[in-house]
This record gives C-alpha cells, sequence and structure tokens, in this order.
C-alpha cells in the first residue's frame, strides 16, 4: 500500500515563516508601488503653501461660532460706503437661530440612524437564517442570501443614498432607506455569526427533557442568540449615528447638509460647531451603547 | 424487578455504513441500576441514545418505558418519552445563560405548557420545588448564579436537581464523571445514586471503582455487541480488562505504553 502525503492546500503555502515572509514581501512592493506611481505621476504635492493653510484653519477651527459670538462683540453693523449705519444686527441672536437649527439636524440625524438601523437589522435577519452554516438551509438559497449582503455590504451608504435620492427624492427617507441598506449587510454577517456560536449542548439539553420547538427556541435558542443581536445592534447603530451625519451631503438632510452649507460658504467657525455637536452625541452614545454591551456579555 | 422497563430485541444501530450497536435481546426491570462499560466507540453513547429517541434503530424492536420506539416514532411521542427520560451528560447539558434555577425548571417543562414556558414564567410549586431541589444538592445559594459561571462539579449537581425536578422514571448518566476530580466524582455519584431510588438508572462509567456506587448490574459493550452481562459482585478488574483489551482483529495503537499497562485505559 503505497502512503500519499495529502497535497498542500492554497492555504497551507502561506503557513510557516517562509510563507509568512513571502507575504510580507508582496505587501511591501504593494506599498512601493502605490507610492511610487502616486510619484510618477506628481500626485504626492501638498498644494502650495501647506503650512499657511494649516495655521490659517487651525486657528479658525479654534473659534467655534458660539463661543466666538458669545465672548466677541454681539453686534454686527452693516455700513454704507459714506460710514452711515445700515444695519445693526445682533449677532447673538443670529447664533441662537443657528443653534435651534443645528438641534433640529442633530435630531433628524439622530432619526435616519435610529430607523435606518432597525430596518436594516429586521431585513438583515432572515437572510442571516438563511446564511448560518449550521442551520443548513437550501444551498441556492443561501447562496442568494450571502449574495445580497456581500454586495450590501460592498457598496457604501453614500451610494445607497445618492441612488436612492432620485429614486424617493430628498429628504431623511432616502437617508433612512441607504442605511437599512448599506447596514443590513453587516447586520447579516453579526447574525448569522450569533447563530452559528449557538450553544448546541444547550438546546439538546432542552430538548432531552421532552421540550416542544417553542420551548426548546425560547428556553435554549433566544437565551443565547438574544444577547448577542443586541449587542450587534447597538454596535452597528453606534456606527450608524456616525454614518448618517455625512448623508446630508447628498441632500438627506440632517448634520451633514449643516456641513455642506458651512464648508462651501468658508464658515469653518461654524464647522467647528457641528464637529463638536458630532463629537459629543457621537462619544456619548458609543459610552451608553458599551456599558449596555458589557451588561449583557 | 417488577416490570420490564427497557426491551430490545435483534436491534441494530447504523450510521455512514458501520454498525455502532449490535444487540441480541436485553431486558432491564423498572428500579433497576446499570452500569455500562466498555472502550471508547463501544457503542455505549449509543446504547443511551437510542434508549433517549435521539438515535433510531435500523432495526430490531425498541421499547422503552411502554413507548414503541420501533422504526420513526413520531415526535410527539418521543416527546412524551423524553418527559419521563431524565439525562445527564459531561456538566456541558445546561443553557449556559440562564440561572441554576432556571435551569433546574427546565425539568418542569413537560408539565408547564403553553406562554408561561416561552416567557419562563413558572408556577410558584414549581418554582418551591426547584428552590427545594437545589437545597438538596447544597446549591441554593448559588440559584441565580448563571450556569455558565458554575465550576463543573456544580453544573452537575444542577443537572442533578434538573432530574429531581423532573422526576423521570429512567435516567440516563452518560460519564457523568468525566470532567470532575475525585472528590467532585464521588459526591456527584452519591447524589444521582440517591437521586435515583424511586427510578431506573443507567449509567456509563470508566471508573471501576464509582461502579458500585451507581450499579448492581454491569453490561460491558464491545464493538457494538454486549460482551457480559453479570451481578456486580460476580464482575472483576480481569473481565473489564479483557473488556478494554483491542481484539486481535482490530488494528491496535502502536502505543508501547499502552500495551505494557493495559489498566491504563481504565482510569482515562
Amino acid at each position: 500500500m503505497s502512503v500519499r502525503a495529502p497535497t498542500a492546500r492554497f492555504g497551507d503555502r502561506f503557513s510557516g515563516r517562509l510563507g509568512f515572509l513571502g507575504l510580507t514581501l508582496i505587501y511591501v512592493l504593494l506599498v512601493a508601488a502605490c507610492l511610487g506611481t502616486l510619484a510618477h505621476e506628481d500626485e504626492l504635492s501638498l498644494g502650495r503653501n501647506p503650512l499657511a493653510n494649516l495655521v490659517k484653519t487651525a486657528s479658525e477651527f479654534a473659534h467655534p461660532s458660539f463661543l466666538d459670538v458669545w465672548f466677541g462683540n454681539p453686534n454686527l453693523e452693516y455700513k454704507s460706503d459714506d460710514g452711515s449705519v445700515l444695519r445693526v444686527e445682533n449677532r447673538q441672536e443670529v447664533e441662537a437661530d443657528y443653534l435651534a437649527g443645528l438641534g433640529r439636524a442633530t435630531w433628524t440625524t439622530l432619526r435616519i440612524a435610529t430607523l435606518g438601523s432597525l430596518l436594516g437589522a429586521l431585513l438583515a435577519l432572515p437572510l442571516a437564517v438563511l446564511t448560518a452554516r449550521n442551520l443548513a438551509a437550501p444551498k441556492p438559497l443561501a447562496w442568494l442570501a450571502k449574495g445580497v449582503l456581500d454586495s450590501a455590504r460592498a457598496i457604501h451608504t453614500l451610494v445607497f443614498g445618492l441612488v436612492l435620492v432620485g429614486i424617493v427624492g430628498l429628504g431623511p427617507t432616502a437617508g433612512i432607506l441607504a442605511i437599512g441598506l448599506h447596514s443590513m449587510g453587516t447586520y447579516g454577517k453579526l447574525f448569522a455569526e450569533a447563530i452559528e456560536s449557538l450553544d448546541m449542548a444547550a438546546i439538546d439539553a432542552v430538548r432531552s427533557v421532552g421540550a416542544t420547538p417553542g420551548q426548546v427556541f425560547f428556553n435554549a435558542v433566544w437565551p443565547s442568540v438574544l444577547p448577542q443581536f443586541v449587542s450587534s445592534h447597538l454596535y452597528v447603530w453606534e456606527f450608524n449615528i456616525r454614518d448618517s451625519t455625512i448623508l446630508g451631503l447628498i441632500g438627506a438632510g440632517g448634520l451633514g447638509l449643516l456641513i455642506t452649507e458651512a464648508t462651501s460658504l468658508f464658515q469653518w467657525g461654524r464647522l467647528s460647531t457641528v464637529l463638536i455637536v458630532i463629537v459629543l452625541m457621537v462619544s456619548a452614545f458609543d459610552a451608553m451603547s458599551r456599558r449596555i454591551r458589557q451588561a449583557l456579555s | 424487578m417488577s416490570e420490564i422497563a427497557i426491551h430490545l430485541q435483534q436491534v441494530c444501530c447504523i450510521a455512514e455504513g458501520r454498525a455502532l450497536l449490535d444487540v441480541g435481546a436485553l431486558n432491564i426491570g423498572h428500579g433497576e441500576r446499570v452500569a455500562i462499560v466498555g472502550h471508547n466507540g463501544a457503542g455505549k453513547s449509543t446504547l443511551l441514545r437510542l434508549l433517549s429517541g435521539f438515535m433510531p434503530a435500523a432495526h430490531g424492536q425498541v421499547d422503552v418505558l411502554g413507548h414503541d420506539l420501533t422504526g420513526s416514532p413520531s415526535a410527539k411521542e418521543l416527546r412524551t418519552l423524553r418527559c419521563e427520560v431524565g439525562q445527564i451528560h459531561q456538566g456541558l447539558h445546561l443553557v449556559g445563560r440562564l440561572s441554576a434555577r432556571e435551569n433546574v425548571l427546565i425539568g418542569s417543562l413537560g408539565r408547564v405548557t403553553g406562554w408561561r414556558s416561552w416567557v419562563r414564567h413558572f408556577p410558584a410549586d414549581e418554582i418551591a420545588r426547584a428552590d427545594a431541589a437545589l437545597h438538596s444538592v447544597g446549591l441554593l445559594a448559588r440559584a441565580t448564579t448563571r450556569a455558565d459561571r458554575l465550576s463543573g462539579g456544580e453544573r452537575q449537581k444542577v443537572a442533578i436537581a434538573r432530574l429531581l425536578v423532573q422526576q423521570p422514571k429512567l435516567i440516563l448518566a452518560d460519564e457523568p464523571t468525566a470532567a470532575l476530580d475525585p472528590a467532585a466524582a464521588g459526591e456527584v455519584c452519591h447524589l444521582l445514586a440517591q437521586s435515583a431510588r424511586h427510578a431506573t438508572l443507567i449509567s456509563i462509567v470508566h471508573n471501576p471503582s464509582l461502579l458500585p456506587l451507581l450499579a448492581d448490574r454491569v453490561i460491558g459493550l464491545k464493538n457494538g455487541r454486549i460482551a457480559f452481562d453479570l451481578p456486580i459482585a460476580t464482575v472483576d478488574d480481569q473481565k473489564l480488562t479483557n473488556l478494554y483489551r483491542p481484539d486481535e482483529a482490530t488494528p491496535t495503537v502502536p502505543w508501547p505504553i499502552a500495551a505494557a499497562n493495559p489498566n491504563q485505559a481504565l482510569l482515562t
């Protein structure tokens, strides 16, 4: 009887020290190629006056509009050429209006992220059940579901948004649908992993006392899957709050609209205000969701 | 040994073209305490899975607690059987995310039906019964601890408390002490024997010193067949050694230590 070593699989070729060295070499070559070609095309310049621009932008960013208005001169006088005052504007009132608008925009962004996340989770649930390997759904259906999830993940929220604005028009609806469709891919993957890591011993334990399928589901499957579902939901939701701040760029409303406005008018002080709000909102949600996820583990 | 709890006749279990179990005839009476011994792959677990309806018999007659498992029994038939069969495995058969008390209450799922069992809103008398069961295994203080935070011995005691709530007529214990240190193994065996006072107990045991705790009758399995079926008093080390020694016909593992000391296998 002749004994033959099993032929090496594709993955085996990269195992071992030599294989790792080879992979590192390929990576270094790729980085060198990226840098080299960009330099060759003369695309690696930093502009004409990077240092001065940096200082100017940074100093404007250092004066967020609301602080500037509060501690600076509240009255802005519009004068004609001969020096007579045409109109006096109370900058504090103008800024208060802007801040109220900012609050409404933040609320819109939160609504887009929340509803979009929920939509994505609901869409992903059946697809995750189809793709989870341990549930062994019919092969063609599993492939189809996996294809849908993979393409949803591959297409950026902004791209979905651009297409959807053309279909359902400007406004939060397009944003909600865009967030939902893109995060469906992420949800599907996370949910499927939660189902795949299901504790089969727990299911057998409940089945072995003669439980009905409903009892098995609620006493063994649900308790082990639910915390993971909630945890991934919070994670993606948090991600979507960040993501939805940019959707205003394409006309889906919310904070992104204020960002476009501020950048196109070069109002770096206002942009600074908007960014402070975004950072505060995202880190508050982040801290909250981390607490909840820790409590669930 | 008033009436027959288990009756097997010409039973054969086949998986992937291989006969896992081939039993000519086996009768076990109500209230008997039986230990099953044998090497790995001898068909011990297959026999227990056959008796709890998790493994179908390819042919032959299987009768457990008056339920006819011959052919392919309906799911409902299997469920009513499993309500009366308590099972203990190697300490892994708990729902890790539920508390010790909720795991014990799983034993009552046969009696509690409908939405209450879905939301785990158990009646007060079942909760009282579960707490009494936890108390009798000495774990009442840990009732609200999640099962996956318990030690191996504690998990096994929770499984025994679940048996006490389930009150089965037949108890199947598949290596209940495999993951435990000797002291915990002895304690778990005592508790198991106590909880099985009014039931038939069939256990798979590897450690010869635990045999007398759990059995009056020992069935030795070898390559899926019954090698001996004797009262515990007549089973000696020589019989066990012969049972665990590989056949000349089957290829032996080229392992000089195992060959030099056949008793080694008994301790694992």
